[in-house]
């Protein structure tokens, strides 16, 4: 039998970057097959020529055994090729039913559609109502309807790109039942992803990209996942250095019972949430996206104030009803999940961007006048600091890649010397060598004797990171508990908002 | 031969100045093409258009009169269009701003003095900010869409100026014209070069720009206006109140273009009359456009669409071309600058065909 | 008040609402694909100076429509070219149309000013049309109609056809439909050649229903009003079907107001003038206050399509 797909010399080039170079392998008729790489590493546009978004600089796709050229993702489905986004391409104002209808290709009366739609559904143990608007639904129930409509059309090949990234470990668990499923029926599953634990679980070949180039095509099973990830990196693995057995201070930042309304239509506010930080102490805060974190992070920077003075207190004093520019002056410094357009501007100027939320501590502004000296010669700190790969202050913020604008991030409140720092998904799309230096950094920042907050989606990152840890669900936070008293298990039936089993413990 | 896009790393600051440039030069070629295309002297036209006020010196106080509101009202549209505040009721804001200083100058007639002039002036400022206010208020307190809203009040203050000059503040001496009656002269601007018309406003104007341009590249106050505008999360994150800039830039814009208002109705008009409005405050829009939202550009392009204007009239009297064709030649001159505004973002790149296709 | 009066207020109030109504269809169906097209005004004008100069020429009223309709649409892929394929920023570009069309619209009517032309017939014969009673319901030449089989034609589009579906996606979401395979750039050209169309027809309205005659920038702000009545319907064909005619009310009281002699004649005729803006005002105020008001807004609204990104 011939190869399902088979790619082979596969290049693509964007300006200043070899996206894809000289990329080949081939994927069996009924295998699972992962695309391991770092974010940057190439995967992504790898599969959008597979798909048909982007076309290949040079190099030949066959399918099986003969070669294709895929023009648009029309032909790609045409091909007997499905593919669920990471980002989904889902419409929130429209039905179950029409997104689905917008992604066929042929024209199926709604009710003929309905009913297969019912079917695959039923067959995969993927429940939905197809009448439901997708704004109301979960991200997992989100996902599913991406998978049905990818199966509605008998692929051949499905595509999946970072599809775990947003579920819960029991949720991760129900897709690899389905797509376990599908294999043994003969469909090829390419499956991308970083995780490598998930990639020994599930798949049965794995090929490895860095840098846009192939490193090796090998079986997970037989390889461990140190020895993997050092294939995606390329270099020795960095442990992060914390100082063994260190005791923490007095609390230092108090959250007491603090709510927030809800203020878009399916924002998930805070829901009277209480905890306690104290100095040196690093609090994560784990959670699958969308349970709240924006609103909490908002709520403790300052974005959203509380009525209650005494809501969040810093040493005692109340800052509950503070704006961000006075909390920040009581020495709480917060960074945002979104780096462009929420932690940054695009359009400004990395100086003009420090004077955004350092002008107050560190004396940028005389008499209503900004003094764009001491922007630039802080701006210039933090870009050398922080090893951020800019060429230099006068730099737009837009112009950095995703990882060197979240080092200057991170640099330029950190420098701050802040008390309290509350970060949001601070290594999230950042490359390994990146993120090892900006958790050094905050573990360097406690044992300085700031208090840190700490709010991921990624189990790994929190585990690794933080000394004490909690969950947020639908707003709500469980209770914390130091990191190591947590089994994962136990992390992931909070994330699905279990709660009682686990408070009963 | 195919071109692509291709994003640039930084945007060009080149481009950035060159395309305004650039704009006005296609705007004058195109127009001469389109010009003889629709039967029309088209050279004759774009001559007479963007080269004889420049050319023909008894025209240059007439450029300088014509720029100072232009000026004026485009500084201010270009601190709310930074903030991305779409205030496009400049020209209701104008009108009120004249209105008001009107009155002050009604009501004191025969009683004025030194202080006339400036209360004038207050009350323009103050007339023009507090009609942006009603947007402002609405946008903040309701989120009801500034565009709309300022524009239909400027439909509104038309009438207003109607129903004035028709009856209340109608000059009795007047033969029956719906106007008021002529200021007194302490009410009047004075001429700043004697046996010119070149009035106070003309240095007012430059002044204004000068102070908005410090203040928007050096200030708190400009930093706030451009943070909020580029990326209004951002803002709320480094601590500036998005309703509160949205206020500021509401009642600045309004505030000059009141003041432009009270100029022109105390010195080159001298009273109120129903053509009071005059559409500097919509060609101010193209002005703050033109100049880049940048106060010192707002300078040069207010000059270059007084030039179009007193050609406008030119044109009129030696080809007989309708002034209606200085709106055309404007409105292109802004279609070609936002065309060409991609180019400050993206380069454009030859790719050979074969490699396009692959 | 007599039954005539009562009939011609409402004949009156049919002709004031039209255009508003085919021009903010028009809009309705370019906003729902994600695009906001501020030169509504301005397309008006366009349309309105050509219906006049051809049926001049001509004397064809329906040749008029169809030319008012092209010049519509070619007005508009000015606003689209620079808007879709330069990602030129929609509100400046929208405004900047508005300022063409009123300038080249006088440039082109120079010369036609007072020239009469003769206003559009009814299109049922003349015992439906001209009877005392029927013709409230069969008095209106053809574009009064098309107004109507357009807010059925519109709705029944957006909400039963698969392009309609396509047009509502695209406006929702333009990366995830670029994403699945839609062209987005492509569905957006066809709304804004649309809401051309209908613009161009809209401005035909003046010169063939309202006024016989040419009249530098006739249409009055029209075309602003037709922007704001869509968000007061919040982008539903029914709800615009019942703010036009409500604004066509408004602008027609005056004449009531004269005719009956009542105490509302004392407002000065300035203020009545005043009223449609005024009232548009108001409308967006009170439409504001309404919990829904934007629930129904196309996501993307305005926003610039850059697929790179």
């Amino acid at each position: 039998m011939p190869n399902r797909l088979e790619l082979s010399g596969i290049t693509k080039q964007f300006p200043g970057v070899l996206a894809n170079d000289h990329v080949s392998f081939a994927v069996k008729p009924g295998e699972i097959h992962a695309l391991l790489g770092e974010n940057g590493a190439g995967k992504s546009t790898l599969v959008k020529m597979i798909y048909g978004i982007m076309q290949p600089d040079a190099g030949e796709i066959r399918w099986n055994g003969e070669p294709v050229v895929v023009p648009n993702p029309k032909a790609a489905r045409k091909l007997g090729i499905g593919m669920v986004f990471q980002h989904f391409s889902l419409f929130e104002a429209l039905t179950v039913l029409e997104n689905i209808a917008l992604g066929m290709d042929a024209k199926i009366p709604s009710r003929e559609l309905e009913a297969r739609i019912r079917e695959v559904m039923t067959a995969y143990g993927l429940l939905l109502d197809p009448h439901r608007t997708v704004a109301t639904l979960s991200v997992g129930e989100r996902q599913r309807i991406e998978i049905v409509r990818a199966l509605l059309l008998n692929p051949q090949l499905l595509i999946m790109d970072e599809p775990t990234s947003v579920l819960t470990p029991q949720e991760v668990e129900q897709l690899f039942t389905v797509l376990r499923k599908l294999a043994a029926e003969g469909c090829s599953i390419l499956y991308i992803s970083h995780k490598l634990h998930e990639i020994k679980a599930l798949c049965d070949t794995a090929t490895i990209l860095r840098g846009g180039k192939l490193v090796d095509t090998c079986d997970p099973k037989l390889e461990t996942s140190r020895s993997m990830a050092e294939k995606m990196i390329g270099t020795g693995l960095k442990d992060i250095v914390k100082a063994e057995g260190r005791g923490f201070g007095p609390p230092k930042l108090l959250v007491n019972r603090l709510s927030t309304s809800r203020t878009g239509h399916f924002d998930v506010p805070v829901d009277d949430v209480s905890f306690t930080v104290r100095t040196g102490e690093i609090f994560g805060i784990a959670g699958v996206a969308g349970n709240g974190q924006n609103a909490l992070l908002d709520a403790l920077s300052g974005e959203i104030r509380s009525e209650d003075r005494d809501a969040i207190t810093i040493d005692g004093k109340g800052i509950g009803m503070m704006g961000t520019t006075e909390r920040r002056r009581h020495g709480l410094c917060a960074v945002p999940e979104e780096r462009n357009g929420h932690a940054a501007v695009g359009d400004f100027t990395l100086s003009d961007n420090s004077v955004l939320t350092a002008r107050d501590r560190l004396g940028m502004v005389v008499m209503g006048l900004i003094n764009s000296g001491a922007a630039k010669t802080y701006t210039g700190k933090v870009i050398a600091d922080f090893a951020v790969k800019a060429l230099g202050p006068a730099s737009t913020a837009g112009s950095l890649s995703g990882g060197n604008l979240q080092k200057y991030i991170m640099g330029r409140e950190i420098l701050q010397k802040p008390s309290v720092l509350v970060v949001s998904q601070p290594t999230w799309g950042v490359d390994a060598g990146a993120a090892a230096a900006i958790h050094q950094a905050l573990v360097d920042l406690a044992a300085a004797g700031s208090a840190i907050v700490v709010i991921s989606q990624d189990l790994d990152e929190l585990r690794t990171l933080s000394d004490t840890l909690a969950v947020i669900n639908m707003g709500r936070l469980s209770p914390a508990r130091p990191v190591r008293d947590f089994s994962v298990d136990e992390i992931g039936l909070l994330m699905g908002g279990v709660h009682g089993t686990v408070e009963a413990a | 031969m195919q071109f692509r896009l291709e994003k640039r790393r930084e945007p060009s600051k080149v481009m950035l100045y060159a395309t305004p440039v650039a704009a006005v030069l296609l705007t004058m070629i195109v127009g001469a093409i389109i010009f003889s295309a629709i039967g029309y002297d088209g050279v004759g036209a774009v001559r007479e258009i963007f080269l004889t006020p420049l050319t023909n010196s008894f025209k240059w106080q007439d450029l300088g009169v014509k720029a100072a509101p232009l000026i004026i009202i485009g500084v201010g549209l270009s601190i709310a269009y930074r903030a991305n505040v779409w205030n496009i009721g400049a020209e209701g804001q104008y009108i009120m701003g004249g209105l008001a200083a009107t009155w002050v100058a009604l009501s004191t007639h025969g009683m004025g003095g030194w202080w006339t002039l400036p209360l004038m002036m207050l009350a323009g400022v103050l007339g023009g900010a507090a009609y942006a206010a009603i947007p402002a208020l609405l946008r903040t307190r309701l989120n009801v869409n500034e565009i709309l809203t300022s524009l239909m009040l400027t439909y509104a203050s038309v009438q207003l100026i109607y129903y004035l000059v028709r009856a209340p503040w109608k000059d009795p001496m007047g033969m029956g014209f719906p106007q008021t009656k002529r200021f007194a002269a302490e009410a009047l601007l004075p001429n700043i070069f004697p046996g010119t018309i070149v009035h106070a406003g003309v240095p007012i104007a430059i002044i204004v720009a000068l102070v908005a341009w410090f203040i928007m590249s050096r200030s708190v106050f400009g930093y706030q206006m451009r943070v909020v505008g580029a990326a209004p999360h951002a803002a709320r994150y480094g601590g500036f109140s998005e309703n509160k800039t949205i206020w500021l830039a509401l009642l600045v814009s309004g505030g000059l273009a009141g003041m432009a208002g009270m100029l022109e109705v105390a010195g080159p008009f001298q009273r109120m009359v129903p053509g009071f409005p005059t559409n500097y405050g919509f060609t101010a829009i193209i002005v703050a456009f033109l100049g880049r939202l940048n106060p010192l550009g707002v300078i040069f392009a207010g000059i270059v669409m007084a030039i179009t204007f007193v050609g406008g009239e030119v044109a009129q009297t030696t080809i007989g071309l309708s002034s209606s064709a200085t709106g055309v030649f404007q409105a292109m001159m802004l279609f070609f600058l936002l065309a060409g505004d991609i180019l400050v973002r993206y380069r454009l790149k030859r790719v050979a065909p074969q490699e396009a296709r692959a | 008040m007599t039954s005539e009066l009562i009939i011609a207020i409402i004949v009156t109030v049919v002709g004031a609402s039209t255009p508003i109504l085919i021009a903010a269809l028009g809009e309705l169906v370019v906003e729902k694909s994600g695009v906001l097209n501020l030169g509504v005004e301005g397309m008006m004008l366009v349309g309105a100076i050509t219906a006049f100069v051809v049926l001049f020429t001509t004397g064809n009223h329906y040749l008029a429509i169809l030319c008012a309709a092209g010049a519509g649409v070619a007005t508009s892929l000015i606003f689209g070219f620079l808007t879709l394929s330069l990602s030129a920023n929609q509100t400046a570009t929208g405004l900047a149309l508005t300022i063409f069309g009123t300038g080249f619209s006088a440039l082109a009517g120079q010369g036609y000013s007072a020239r009469p032309v003769t206003l559009m017939g009814p299109l049922f014969p003349a015992d439906l049309a001209a009877h005392p009673i029927w013709r409230v319901l069969f008095g209106y030449s053809a574009l009064v109609y098309f107004s109507f089989a357009m807010v059925i034609g519109v709705w029944w589009f957006l909400k039963k056809t698969r392009a309609g579906l396509i047009l509502r996606a695209v406006g929702e979401n333009d990366l995830s439909a670029h994403s699945i395979g839609y062209s987005v750039v492509g569905v957006r050209y066809a709304a804004v050649a649309f809401g051309g169309a209908m613009a161009g027809i809209a401005g035909a309205c003046f010169p063939l229903l309202l006024t016989p005659q040419w009249a530098e920038r006739m249409t009055a702000g029209r075309g602003w009003i037709a922007v704001a009545l869509v968000v007061f319907a919040s982008w539903r064909p029914f709800r615009l079907l019942a703010g036009a005619y409500l604004f066509g009310l408004v602008m027609t009281m005056e004449l009531y107001a004269k005719a009956s002699g009542g105490p509302l004649s004392v407002i000065p005729a300035e203020l009545w003038a005043a009223m449609p803006y005024l009232a548009t005002v108001v409308v967006l105020v009170l439409i504001s206050l309404r919990r829904d008001a934007s629930s129904n807004a196309p996501a993307c609204l305005g926003r610039p399509f850059l697929p790179t990104n």
